[in-house]
């Protein structure tokens, strides 16, 4: 699964700390979910797609051998 | 994904304090007047023999169980799958290595000195696997600065 939750930082102008500030995360967490080094439960992704105000599949997009 | 049945965070360092706490009293022993005698061991439970026992393994095993278990400033999902990985880990370790020096040793006092390491060693490699994917997560984050 990759996601694009960097680009959507960039149009929306936040650091990985506010975004983790606003879903109640560490930044570690954030930083990890953005490099794919982890995959956020449901609830988590949600969360991120709320504050971009996007669909989730816009966000996090699944790949191929998913 | 709220992780339950964890200390607070101000238990950590309540963890930290009982662990140095101990060390002073296992190495000034004699000088703090506790007696391994015969007679104290037969004393029970407010003999010295058992109050020193009091004062250090269980003063030992309450921080570390108070370090290892307490929840982090900001407590998330993904530092409780680490958690939880590290956990398994260190059983995982802690029993080969029980299993293989058990394997190994064919005297019955050495092997009673083996089960007593048992009761911290699962623990110290908990903190350690537990500590160092926390380090290792905060470094990448750092590199990756933006």
């Amino acid at each position: 699964m990759k996601n694009n939750i960097r680009v959507e930082r960039a149009i929306k102008n936040i650091t990985q700390a506010e975004l983790a500030e606003l879903i109640g995360v560490s930044r570690q967490t954030i930083n990890t979910i953005e490099s794919n080094r982890y995959v956020p439960s449901t609830i988590l992704a949600l969360k991120i797609a709320r504050v971009f105000g996007k669909p989730l599949e816009e966000v996090f997009i699944l790949e191929e051998g998913d | 994904m709220k992780t339950r049945f964890l200390f607070p965070y101000w238990c950590k360092y309540l963890g930290i304090v009982c662990f140095v706490v101990h060390i002073p009293v296992v190495l000034f022993q004699k000088q703090l007047g506790f007696d391994f005698s015969e007679a104290s061991k037969a004393a029970g439970f407010w003999g010295s023999y058992h109050l020193f026992y009091m004062v250090t393994t269980l003063l030992m095993l309450t921080g570390l169980v108070l370090f290892a278990f307490s929840k982090e400033k900001i407590e998330d999902e993904q530092i409780a799958q680490l958690r939880m990985d590290s956990l398994q880990w260190a059983v995982y370790l802690s029993y080969i290595l029980l299993i293989i020096s058990l394997a190994l040793t064919t005297n019955k006092t050495d092997a009673k000195d083996i089960m007593h390491l048992n009761v911290w060693v699962p623990l110290v490699i908990f903190i350690v696997l537990f500590r160092w994917k926390m380090f290792r997560n905060s470094r990448y984050t750092k590199e990756d600065a933006i």
